[in-house]
């Protein structure tokens, strides 16, 4: 993000596009660049900012092409591109769907609309709350879920990190730079971050690495203080002094809107074909909101691609 | 050296060529205190100005006469109006930097039209009902890609009532505010500048409405 970011400016919407997508991440951006190549007019609808998820990642090391980048400049650079090829994008929260037989109609949350003969589902995840004591009561009181929102809230602050994943690590490693001390809380005996990320952490001196306990409570007076955790196998009760928890303990699909229009399975992902089709003829689902085996950039952006391919053919 | 890059520049030039149908004020304090971020903003401000007629600026101390009549508390401070001079309600304390800087564009753009907010009727229903007035504090940080939306939605609000007043706080800058505040999360609302009555996230317009009525009462 550059020092001044006009990134997020509202395209003016019109009452009709070929296709409409819900969610600027990397598979919304994908489709775009897509239909735009294909010549449909396009609109994508974001509710925060757009680049999506990669934004808020630390450092990204798996894209094809980039050996190490910024996951905000990722973001910008997916949504430069679409916004290249002409793709619209406007800031407001898609508040509710519906299917027409040949239109679908999408409704903002100023009660606006927007018509489309073919929606496009990326509105990706958000993060899982761990479920402990005192996780709601502290939320903005020193629990958070965004390390590059709320990071220098916490300069030269103690911090624990809940999780032992890729984005527990990457954010950790970041935290670290910013905060006097991070400890990480890992349910599992090891770390299930990747290797490379594994190393990063504990070759940083200020990061510590507590595994095989859970979180039994958060408490504090007016805000956080400190964290209850328990060993898995003695049960023992350790305290830890901190002033800030951030939680990374993975996502939950973001279905809300479409909860009563496409299927889901039992977790709430979305159900599609090969096509990225989904029980509805000219709704299709994409990126990390649809069920698969693999959550990441490089899989997000494929459905995207395939999806508009599809549908370009068969509706438009 | 340029603050605005030179595509940026090229950009906004066109957009508020487009776009501004009337002239827009932007009203600056400035103090000795946070002097370097007010130098930052001060030249921002400068460029701003650059790239349309229409966008007037007007630059004041913080502790001088038209600081206390819009009732000016910390440096920076922005206040954005029509023509006329008039307090609308939309404020920002601290540099919209970053992420909200967009924020900033899209009040100057909203402004040039008459500050007419894009708000749904029954938002607009709700607010004419208001009967006491109501300060809306949004807490961001530049990095924070929810912020904008929430900080947009209590300007438009504050442009839609006379009650209202929306002020959009820098966390990092406007510090001793934001740890009065114990703000770790943001955006961070606060209702009344009442510590305790406060919600934390970006929120669609009918729920962030509903969550200030409900504080504010
Ligand atoms: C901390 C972290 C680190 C990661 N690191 C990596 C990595 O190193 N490499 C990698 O390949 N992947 C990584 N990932 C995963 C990667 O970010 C995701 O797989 C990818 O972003 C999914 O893209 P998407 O487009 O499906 O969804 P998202 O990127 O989640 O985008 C969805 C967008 O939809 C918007 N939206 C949701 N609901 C609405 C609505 N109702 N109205 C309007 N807009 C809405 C959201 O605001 C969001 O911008 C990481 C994820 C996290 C959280």
């Amino acid at each position: 993000m550059g020092l001044f970011d006009i990134g997020s400016m509202s395209a003016e919407v019109k009452e009709y596009y070929d296709i409409v997508i819900i969610g600027a991440g990397p598979a919304g951006l994908t489709a775009a660049i897509y239909a735009r190549r294909a010549g449909l007019t396009v609109l994508v609808i974001e509710k925060a900012i757009e680049g999506g998820a990669v934004t808020q990642t630390h450092i990204v090391e798996n894209w094809p092409g980039e050996i190490s980048i910024e996951g905000q400049i990722l973001g910008q650079k997916f949504a430069d591109h679409a916004k290249h090829f002409g793709a619209e994008i406007h800031y407001a929260f898609a508040q509710k769907v519906t299917a027409e037989r040949e239109y679908k109609i999408v409704e903002f949350d100023n009660g606006s609309t927007v018509k489309c003969k073919v929606l496009i589902i990326a509105t990706g995840t958000e993060p899982r709350k761990l479920g402990v004591p005192g996780e709601s009561e502290f939320r903005g009181k020193g629990v958070t879920y965004c390390a590059a929102c709320d990071g220098y809230l916490f300069k030269d602050k103690d911090v624990v990190v809940i999780g032992g994943g890729d984005s527990a690590c990457d954010e950790s490693h970041f935290l670290a730079k910013i905060v006097n001390s991070v400890t990480m809380i890992q349910n599992l005996p090891y770390l299930t971050a990747a290797k490379v990320l594994q190393e990063r952490i504990l070759n940083d001196p200020k990061i510590k690495v507590v595994t095989n306990h859970v979180v039994k409570e958060i408490r504090g007076n007016k805000k956080v203080e400190e964290i209850v955790i328990t060993h898995n196998e003695t049960n023992e009760e350790t305290v830890i002094k901190t002033d800030g928890v951030f939680i990374y303990v993975g996502l939950l699909p973001k279905t809300e809107i479409v909860k009563d229009v496409v299927t889901m399975n039992d977790y709430g992902y979305i159900i599609t074909d090969e096509n990225m089709e989904t029980n509805v003829p000219g709704i299709y689902a994409v990126g990390d909101i649809r069920i698969k085996s693999l959550r990441q950039i490089v899989t997000a952006t494929a459905d995207g691609a395939i999806a508009v391919e599809h549908a370009a053919k068969k509706y438009l | 050296m340029s603050l605005l890059a030179e595509k940026d520049k090229k950009y906004l030039e066109d957009l508020f060529e487009k776009e501004l149908e009337n002239n827009v004020k932007l009203i600056f304090f400035y103090d000795d205190d946070n002097a370097e971020y007010c130098d930052l903003e001060s030249q921002l401000l400068d460029e701003l100005r650059e790239l349309s007629e229409k966008i007037v600026v007007e630059k004041y101390p913080k502790n001088s006469e038209k600081g206390s009549e819009y009732n000016i508390e910390f440096a920076p401070a922005l206040l954005l109006t029509l023509e006329d001079s008039k307090d609308r309600g939309v404020r920002f304390y601290g540099v919209p930097s970053g992420h909200e800087f967009a924020t900033l564009i899209q009040d100057i753009v909203t402004f040039g039209k008459d500050a007419r907010p894009q708000l749904s009727e029954e938002t607009v229903a709700k607010l004419m009902e208001l009967d006491k007035p109501i300060r809306i504090s949004v807490f961001v940080t530049p990095t924070c890609p929810y912020c904008p939306k929430a900080a947009l939605t209590a300007h438009s609000l504050a442009l839609a009532s006379d009650k209202i007043i929306a002020e959009v706080i820098e966390a990092n800058e406007i510090s001793d505010l934001s740890e009065q505040f114990g703000v770790s999360s943001v955006p961070h609302i606060a209702v009344n500048r009442n510590p305790d009555k406060f919600f934390v996230g970006a929120f669609p317009e009918p729920q962030f409405l509903q969550q200030l009525l409900e504080l504010s009462e």
